[in-house]
């Protein structure tokens, strides 16, 4: 579904991402760890090309991303939803106001079925009740799930998660690990960076671990977890583990 | 930064050589006229507040400049076949409008000083006149001639020939202000002893006044000095000629004296209605129309102005925030250069350059000024109500697909302009403020209006603390209707 060639990006003369080959199938769930300023983020950012690759092409649904026209661009990043550490819901529109306003202005998707649509995703990461309320009056936890399903609101068909959990006050982590759970088990495509190493261990069918702008090692959670191979690895894993 | 500085004194340069009149005047045979001719109409710049000569009056119910200076000016565009439009601008800006073209000639009881012939020409003397000097009533039995003034603050206007005459007040300390309507009001306030007016003038408002008393004062003058003439272009000879005929017909049948009788009459019209009990109610139903009026060009401007600079500045902003350096580059020159000179100055050089090349009404000209100088400030505004919208609302808006554009507009833009509301408000009421600039090339809003019913109440403070109490009533209410706004704005 995306395969990622020799993938380069710099900024300035900071290297932060030297050479990624790395293909992800349909159906799967990867998980990114490694040491913050490995460069997951930025790999996460390039490859629906919130972050120009300095070299390499990304390719999604056979299509490379790199050199497409905006226009072009835009149609395709519709398929890819992206979950951020902050949320970044919009503040200023209604949690159902959130989930249609890209459906409606750059799908042309009707208003109704928009709105139609938001009640039920909303429903399905449990904020049935909080429809016509404003990002302000939510809590963290409850922001993330509108930020989720404003992402799903898309139809997309891969989501990338960039450590969605790590702005929240441990009491609300569950409730949004529980979403990308039931959203894993539907059959959903899923790029996840985290450092919820159960999550990792429950859910991942293949964990890849980065370091310095290269991917160390991947394999399967029981591997990485268990008999990791390479030194840096096992380094990172005995401190958070 | 440095490279722009070089483009914009470069560009500075290039428009200074483009103004500066070439100093070669050709000889003209007739064309003047013949333009004037053609058009079918005579433009007369005038500075209506200098009874008996000009100044308001209603006439039939409607309000005009009347005084025997117009009577002349009518007097003439009757004998050249055409009709007569009368433009009122302050006294300091009618030798400017006359040179960039926005009138076609000047009277208003202008003295032809040789300083005056280095830029314009002067048609023959038509009213020869004295100096007054005015004090108030109660001192009358102290001032009695210019010797008895010495060193004591004197009032003059600036740029007159009285600043001149003045001077031959021993050891006086001179107060030079634009309006005759002030140096009154400062003689009245004790602020000067005495001030230098024109014969006729002076007589004028002493008449009105009880407050005040005039007299002949005894100046050295030169023959040019002792009188009023019609002021033309340098070149226009055969306009002058025209022009000259006319005030030789009327200097042979004495119509000035025809004409200043008939003057009297529209001053007695204004005098009589302070009389008697309606003098403490009867100021505001006299004078409610003029700012009513006035209110309304300034709301006008207002309005207009600010629709127009967010326009430009919401343009101006993304141009500084574009990819493309010759974007980035002309806005910031632009925004620089307008911030970086006086409004004032703007206003007037719009007009006049303007004047040069088409004929711009003052309103629109004020309009355009009004706009391009806010839309400098607003640009400033929105960039930074821009750049204060958190990166992330962009990234997730492009994340889910949305265009640069849908994005800018639904996105970003909405939670700028909540950022930005109060600033935006803060320029609006500035501009209601700073609007007021207009007065100076003659468009009839709120302050100018002020002037003109200082000059023909003959009431010095009133009408400024009427036109304090409008701008606050305009700009509260704003205040409270931008507060309203904001409120709903308001999610958090
Ligand atoms: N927009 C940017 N501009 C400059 N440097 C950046 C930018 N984004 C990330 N970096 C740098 O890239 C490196 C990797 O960052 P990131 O991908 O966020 O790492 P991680 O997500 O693994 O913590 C860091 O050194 C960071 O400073
Ligand atoms: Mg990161």
């Amino acid at each position: 579904m995306i395969k990622v060639n020799h993938l380069k990006k710099s900024f300035g003369k900071n290297v932060v991402l030297k050479d990624i080959n790395e293909e992800f199938n349909q159906g799967e769930v990867v998980v990114v760890i490694g040491p913050s300023g490995s460069g997951k983020s930025t790999f996460l950012r390039c490859l629906n090309l919130l972050e120009e690759p300095t070299d390499g092409e990304v390719v999604f649904e056979g299509t490379a991303l790199t050199g497409l026209k905006e226009k072009d661009l835009n149609e395709l990043r519709q398929k890819m939803g992206m979950v951020f550490q902050q949320f970044n819901l919009f503040p200023h529109k209604t949690a159902q106001e959130n989930l249609t306003i890209a459906p409606v202005k750059s799908k042309g998707v009707s208003q109704a079925s928009a709105e139609r649509k938001a009640v039920d995703l909303l429903n399905q990461v449990g904020l049935g009740d909080k429809v016509a309320a404003y990002p302000a009056s939510l809590s963290g936890g409850q922001q993330q799930r509108v930020a989720i399903a404003r992402a799903l609101a898309m139809d997309p068909d891969v989501m990338l998660f960039d450590e969605p959990t790590s702005a929240l006050d441990p009491e609300m982590v569950g409730e949004v690990l529980k979403v990308m759970k039931d959203l894993a088990q539907s059959g959903m495509t899923m790029v996840v960076v985290t450092h919820e190493m159960g999550f990792a261990r429950e859910v991942a069918d293949r964990v890849l671990f980065m370091d310095d702008g290269y991917i160390v090692e991947q394999g399967t959670p029981e591997h990485i977890f268990t008999q990791p191979t390479h030194e840096r690895t096992q380094d990172f894993l005995a401190k958070v583990l | 930064m440095k490279k722009s500085v070089y483009v914009v004194l470069t560009l500075l340069l290039v428009l200074t050589g483009l103004f500066i009149p070439s100093e070669e005047v050709a000889a003209e045979d007739g064309a003047a006229l013949k333009r004037v001719q053609d058009e079918g109409v005579l433009v007369v710049g005038t500075s209506a507040d200098f009874p008996p000569f000009e100044f308001y009056a209603e006439v039939d119910g409607e309000r005009q400049v009347v005084g025997m200076d117009m009577m002349i000016a009518q007097k003439i565009a009757d004998d050249l076949g055409v009709d007569l439009e009368i433009q009122d601008i302050g006294f300091d800006s009618l030798l400017p409008a006359l040179e960039a073209r926005n009138v076609d000639i000047v009277i208003a009881g202008m003295t032809p000083t040789a300083e005056r012939r280095k830029s314009v020409d002067f048609s023959e003397i038509y009213f020869k006149t004295f100096q007054n000097i005015m004090i108030r009533a109660e001192d009358k039995d102290v001032y009695t001639s210019i010797e008895s003034l010495k060193g004591l603050p004197i009032g003059v206007q600036s740029g007159s020939l009285q600043e001149g005459l003045a001077e031959q007040i021993e050891d006086a300390e001179l107060m030079s202000l634009t309006s005759l309507s002030d140096l009154l009001l400062a003689l009245k306030t004790n602020r000067i002893e005495a001030m230098v007016m024109q014969g006729p003038n002076a007589e004028a408002h002493a008449g009105n006044d009880e407050d005040l008393f005039t007299f002949v004062g005894e100046f050295e003058m030169e023959d040019d000095d002792a009188g009023s003439a019609v002021a033309f272009r340098q070149g226009e000879d055969s306009l002058v000629t025209a022009v000259n005929e006319s005030l030789a017909e009327i200097a042979e049948q004495n119509l000035t004296d025809d004409y200043l009788v008939v003057a009297g009459e529209y001053m007695v019209q204004s005098e009589t209605d302070e009389d008697g009990e309606e003098v403490e109610t009867g100021f505001a139903s006299d004078y409610w129309q003029y700012f009513w009026d006035g209110t309304k060009i300034t709301l006008l401007i207002s309005a207009v102005s600010v629709f127009f600079g967010l326009i430009l500045g919401a343009i101006l902003a993304l141009m500084r925030l574009s990819k493309t350096a010759l974007f980035r580059f002309f806005a910031t020159a632009y925004i620089e250069f307008v911030r970086g000179t006086p409004m004032l100055i703007q206003v007037m050089f719009i007009y006049f350059a303007s004047g040069m090349f088409f004929n711009l009404p003052a309103l629109t000209a004020g309009i355009i000024a009004v706009s391009l100088n806010s839309g400098a400030y607003i640009a400033e505004i929105i960039r930074s109500g821009l750049n204060s919208v958190d990166k992330g609302q962009e990234e997730a808006a492009r994340s889910l697909g949305m265009g640069k554009n849908d994005a800018l507009r639904h996105i970003i833009f909405p939670q700028a302009l909540k950022n930005i509301w109060p600033a935006l408000g803060n320029e609006f009421i500035t501009i209601i403020k700073e609007s007021s600039i207009v007065s100076v090339i003659g468009v009839g809003e709120l302050i100018f209006q002020t002037r003109v019913v200082r000059s023909i109440s003959f009431q010095g403070i009133l009408p400024l603390f009427i036109t304090m109490m409008v701008y606050f009533v305009l700009t509260f209410s704003l205040t409270k209707l931008l507060n309203f706004y904001e409120g709903r704005m308001n999610h958090d």
